[in-house]
């Protein structure tokens, strides 16, 4: 697939430098990564708010910007769509007013027309005559979003649209998002610091932090693949742990790590291969660390990976799991202040195992579920 | 009413709505360029407008006369090429409460600007508005309130001008005296009845613009 959207970028603004070079091949495109890592100022630019430095923006074969040959279409003529944070309605007018603003070249039959057109769309048809603060928080986000689409952009830039909303609503507008981003096929480029929004709505994912990309790939591989140590912590993936290599092959690792000797999985993608005795940084996601029953006699070393021992020092309630917070029974510091592991079990497990009472118990971490990050 | 105290009254609103409407003439666009762009000399531009609002108006009455005086820095050449010159007219009593109004009305305007989300502006930009047409119809209607608020406190101030005034306009009964410098003629010359009335007078007029100040204000929130 050719890239719809090429986007290099360097610009310095007190303070802050922004240096990132990214390119999509059409569907949403994430920017991910924690506040002030240049996110938003990368969407100003390819709105053409603002002027970087240098770099080039391409969008479908048309260049928006090219320092080197001196392009730059003004804001007014890119035809981009921008649904900003907080949606930035305009107060004194109404919701149909605000989506017909941008048709203002068309004769006004045509602007009732198409306005009329967006508005159903989106399910705004009989709001058309409120203004904006009379409405909820999901409906100024549809008008913001019919607003940007009634143009026909050639790109869609979207800043954070679900962060103003509270959880039950952003979990449903997620999804109808995603339906009408999918519907409409614009290419888009939607930025926020949630992982699970730029999961569920992301085709690639741009991970940025302090005004570089750090990492850009497809959501699937940035999932299970984070480039780096910093890039998982951005993520905020748990349990990302240090330890030492032991060994190494194209397929297998073993690593040294709270006096237990863990077996790990070599990525066939991108295999790599670390002298003995240097540090490795990994990760192991609480949901997948097993713990072992007690009612079903001795564990087995051969069919359980990377048994260990702990005991359980503390626990929190998400509703649906606990998260349990365990000391492994070995000596020396634990890895993560109190505890060495996060370990997650549904709400049916705990309470079947009684874990609320019985606190010392073993776990088993198949040698898949321990994921190393390249140096 | 005495023919001198009706002349002093409608002088005194004359000069203070001509004031008034050059303040919005100038003062709007001039807030909103100091609220909205940034360039050399802006700092100046910012000192200059708010230093009547600091300084004791015989002083800025001073710097009007050195500057539109018969031999002025502007006025001399005035003088010279027309024979007319604009101190002592009630011309200049126009020009003096325009000036000492101006950083009233630039303020508050200028903080009404500065309130306007700048998103909102740049939505109008991505939806091709120019940086003019999203003035117009973004930026001015939403910053109408504090606008007109500065344009009732600039028309209070106008009207009630004494110093600068009579530096450069005078005193002269009937034609420069406005009612704030005919109230300080009959309480010298002992015509307390005058006073009185003028004084009265003045004092509904701006009950009635505090009033209307308000009903702005109110509006705005």
């Amino acid at each position: 697939m050719s890239d719809r959207l090429e986007v290099a970028l360097s610009l310095r603004v007190p303070g802050f430098d922004l240096d990132v070079a990214w390119s999509a091949g059409g569907g949403v495109a994430v920017l991910f990564g924690p506040s002030g890592a240049g996110k938003t100022l990368t969407l100003q630019c390819l709105a053409g708010l603002i002027t970087p430095n240098a770099g080039r923006i391409v969008v479908d074969g048309r260049v928006l910007f090219d320092s080197a040959s001196g392009v730059n279409v003004p804001a007014q003529a890119r035809r981009v769509g921008y649904v900003f944070q907080g949606y930035a309605l305009f107060p004194h007018l109404t919701v149909a007013q605000n989506v017909g603003f941008g048709l203002r070249d068309l004769p006004p039959a045509r602007r009732a027309q198409k306005t009329a057109a967006v508005l159903e769309q989106l399910g705004l048809g009989d709001l058309d005559r409120r203004y904006p603060r009379e409405l909820s928080g999901g409906q100024r986000q549809r008008v913001a979003l019919g607003r940007a689409l009634a143009i026909d952009p050639a790109l869609l830039l979207l800043d954070e649209p679900l962060s103003a909303l509270d959880a039950p609503l952003r979990r449903a507008l997620r999804d109808e998002l995603r339906a009408v981003l999918s519907t409409v096929g614009t290419a888009a480029v939607l930025v926020t610091h949630d992982f699970t929004e730029a999961y569920r709505l992301g085709d690639r994912i741009v991970v940025y932090d302090a005004g570089r990309v750090v990492q850009s790939a497809p959501r699937s591989e940035l999932l299970w693949q984070p480039a780096s140590e910093s890039v998982a912590r951005i993520m905020g993936i748990r349990n990302v742990l240090r330890g030492t290599v032991v060994k190494a092959s194209p397929d297998r690792i073993q690593i040294r790590w709270r006096g237990h000797l863990l077996e790990a999985v070599n990525s066939p993608s991108r295999s790599y291969l670390p002298a003995a005795d240097s540090p490795i940084a990994f990760f192991i996601r609480p949901e997948y660390v097993r713990l072992i029953r007690k009612d079903r006699g001795e564990a087995d070393p051969a069919h359980h990976m990377n048994l260990m021992d702990g005991v359980v020092v503390g626990e929190e309630d998400f509703g649906t799991t606990w998260s349990l917070r365990i000391r492994l029974t070995a000596p020396g510091v634990p890895a993560q202040g109190d505890h060495d592991l996060e370990v997650e079990v549904p709400h049916l497990v705990y309470e079947i195992l009684e874990i609320e009472r019985d606190r010392r118990w073993q776990f088993s971490i198949h040698r898949g579920s321990i994921h190393v990050l390249p140096a | 009413m005495t023919a001198e105290t009706t002349s002093a009254l409608l002088l005194s609103i004359r000069v203070a709505v001509l004031a008034t409407l050059l303040n919005g003439l100038v003062g709007v666009p001039l807030a909103y360029i100091l609220a909205r762009r940034r360039f050399r000399g802006r700092g100046l531009v910012d000192l200059v407008t708010t230093l009547p609002l600091v300084l004791p108006p015989t002083v800025t009455g001073y710097y009007l006369i050195v500057l539109l005086g018969r031999r002025g820095w502007l006025g001399a050449s005035l003088y010279h090429a027309t024979g007319w010159s604009i101190a002592f007219t009630w011309y200049a009593a126009v020009v003096a409460a325009t000036i000492m109004a101006l950083p009233l009305l630039v303020r508050t305007a200028k903080a009404a600007f500065e309130s306007v989300d700048r998103d909102l502006e740049r939505a109008a930009y991505t939806l091709g508005r120019s940086e003019w047409r999203t003035a117009l119809e973004v930026t001015l209607p939403l910053a109408r309130n504090g606008i007109l608020a500065g344009i009732v406190l600039a028309f209070a101030r106008a009207l009630g001008e004494f110093g600068a005034t009579l530096m450069l306009a005078g005193n002269i009964p009937g034609k420069t005296a406005t009612a704030p410098l005919a109230i300080y003629t009959a309480v010298q010359t002992g015509e307390d009845a005058v006073a009185l009335l003028l004084v009265g007078m003045l004092t509904a007029l701006s009950c009635l613009v505090i009033f209307a100040a308000n009903r702005l204000g109110a509006r705005a929130t």
